[in-house]
């Protein structure tokens, strides 16, 4: 895509949540869904329609690319949540799209053939995919900090050794979606945050975070110029304004971050030709205590501030907007409240 | 000669063979296992515990301490359990059903035994009936219910109610998470919330005490 067509989708005002996972669940057999591509692509471009946006965006779950990891070494799909490697993996077995995969990719050409919707892919950042996989990567992450090499301390070994495992299978998945159609990757990166890097650290250098984030990413982005895709980066984490700087140099055609962000005052650190999505308080949504008019507020405000930086910007939630069971109606009276206000 | 306080410096430092090497050097010169734990761990858990409530430290830095921590107690513990010292109070944790997230019910876990609580730890996706006959059978002062997803929070609304249900009335509930609030506690009935894992040492030890 031109970068100018996002561009001239902030310049008409558009506004839109990250809300495939709640038109979802207004079916009845979300789970079954979720494998049938062309039941998924219909999903897909149904919230498009409903939000009333060309932007057409899968659903936001990044647990597919751990499963894929582990499924390519016969880990079964019951331990898959609770799997963590403990000691060095051996060399990766082909990897294979697993069925989540496929309905995803299979749902990104259904989505590709309405040329009125920008086919999106998505998928989950290589540091945020490495912390699902070892059980706990706080401290590795903070040895490497410290100045400790992989040969030095073998937490530091295990994590790295995952990441280049975890980004060689990111780049594959990555591609398949761009095959099936997709012409710009949101990618998330949660993970990348002030939890996992400690302030403490960052204050004398960014190198642990360039290292382990900013550099694995900019490989990522190297295949989506290659195959002319656009990257839409997205982390909803709590955030440090030099992680920002960062993100900012990546050349996104968007970038999303969640509430941890006043999106105005990031505003000058972000290049004009990189839209700002965001970034209302979904998380709360279920809650009662933020009310439909608090959110019409929030919206208004950011709003009125976003204008003022004179910063491209689409107004929209921080995260994606998930269904809770007997909530439905609360979180939807507050997506359709921004979207009207 | 070490001394208590270079244990606890150690701990809170995040140097963990420092402090292997205080607390059995410690125990050679005679320390009984509880005074160690008590004038040495505790106060350097303390210590960061209070600093990570004043952004001094992050969660990177509680975790290095409390690794430090729990190494020390692999020497200590054998010898806590032959004495018959068990810690005052106990707590049942976990994160509710549904929900995969630890690093917080993790660092709370791990503070907790830096206070000096016996922690019995669920892990994640815990079931409400199973945070019930782990509070039964451990005669748990505290149950801990975290959860990191707006979508898993009705979870901790459930757990609640089987507590209640099941008629432990000796064991207060604590709740926390990122989408978690005071108000939220309220409405689902839970006794106490607490916004980051050191303030949580403070709720469960004032709610301890009430059992």
């Amino acid at each position: 895509m031109q970068r100018s067509y996002y561009l001239g989708l902030a310049e008409v005002g558009l506004r839109m949540p990250i809300g495939t996972h709640l038109i979802l669940h207004e079916a009845a057999d979300p789970a079954a869904i979720e494998l049938d591509g062309q039941r998924l692509g219909d999903v897909i471009v149904r919230t498009a329609g409903r939000f009333n946006t060309p932007l057409a965006v899968p659903l936001m779950d990044l647990k597919l690319e751990k499963e894929a990891m582990l499924a390519a070494r016969g880990i079964a799909g019951g331990q898959i949540d609770s799997y963590h490697f403990d000691e060095l993996p051996a060399e990766a077995p082909a990897f294979r799209l697993t069925p989540r995969m496929l309905a995803t990719c299979e749902a990104i050409r259904h989505v590709a053939k309405h040329p009125d919707l920008v086919p999106m892919g998505m998928g989950i950042g290589p540091f945020s995919l490495m912390t699902k996989l070892i059980s706990d990567p706080i401290t590795p992450v903070f040895l490497a900090g410290t100045g400790l090499t992989a040969d030095e301390e073998p937490e530091v070994a295990l994590i790295e050794r995952v990441m280049e495992l975890g980004t060689e299978l990111l780049l594959e998945y990555f591609s398949a979606q761009i095959d099936a159609g997709a012409k710009a990757m949101i990618i998330c990166e949660p993970a990348a945050n002030l939890v996992y890097f400690s302030p403490n650290q960052l204050a004398n250098g960014y190198d642990i975070f360039d290292r382990y984030v900013t550099a694995p990413m900019r490989r990522i982005k190297a295949l989506f110029d290659a195959r002319g895709v656009d990257l839409v980066f997205h982390d909803c984490g709590e955030l440090t304004t030099g992680m920002v700087e960062r993100f900012a140099t990546l050349d996104a055609a968007m970038l999303s971050f969640g509430c941890s962000r006043q999106l105005w005052e990031d505003a000058a650190l972000i290049p004009k030709s990189t839209v700002l999505y965001g970034n209302l308080p979904t998380k709360r949504f279920p809650a009662s205590q933020l009310s439909v008019a608090d959110v019409e507020l929030l919206a208004r405000e950011m709003l009125d501030k976003m204008r003022a930086t004179g910063h491209p910007f689409i107004l929209g939630s921080e995260c994606d907007v998930l269904s809770v069971p007997g909530s439905e109606g609360e979180i939807m009276a507050k997506v359709e409240a921004f979207m009207k206000c | 000669m070490s001394t208590l306080s270079e244990l606890a410096i150690a701990v809170e430092g995040g140097k963990r063979n420092d402090a292997k090497l205080f607390t059995q050097a410690l125990l050679d010169q005679g320390l009984k296992p509880l005074a160690i734990v008590e004038q040495g761990l505790v106060p350097g858990m303390a210590s960061i515990g209070e600093k990570f409530k004043n952004n001094e430290v992050f969660v990177p830095e509680m975790l290095i301490a409390a690794r430090a921590m729990k190494e020390c107690m692999l020497i200590l513990e054998p010898l806590l359990a032959a004495a018959g010292i068990k810690p005052k109070y106990t707590a049942v944790i976990g994160t509710v059903q549904g929900d995969l997230h630890d690093i917080g019910k993790n660092l709370v876990a791990m503070m907790l035994k830096g206070a000096n609580f016996g922690i019995v730890d669920l892990g994640t996706n815990v079931a409400p009936e199973k945070f019930v006959a782990a509070a039964q059978e451990h005669s748990a002062q505290l149950i801990c219910l975290s959860a990191l997803l707006t979508t898993t929070m009705p979870a901790m609304k459930l757990t609640v109610r089987a507590v209640r249900a099941a008629g432990l009335t000796s064991a207060k509930i604590m709740v926390g998470g990122a989408p978690v609030t005071q108000e939220y506690c309220d409405e689902i009935g839970a006794d106490g919330y607490s916004q980051d894992a050191a303030s949580a040492v403070d709720l469960a030890l004032e709610l301890a005490a009430t059992c």
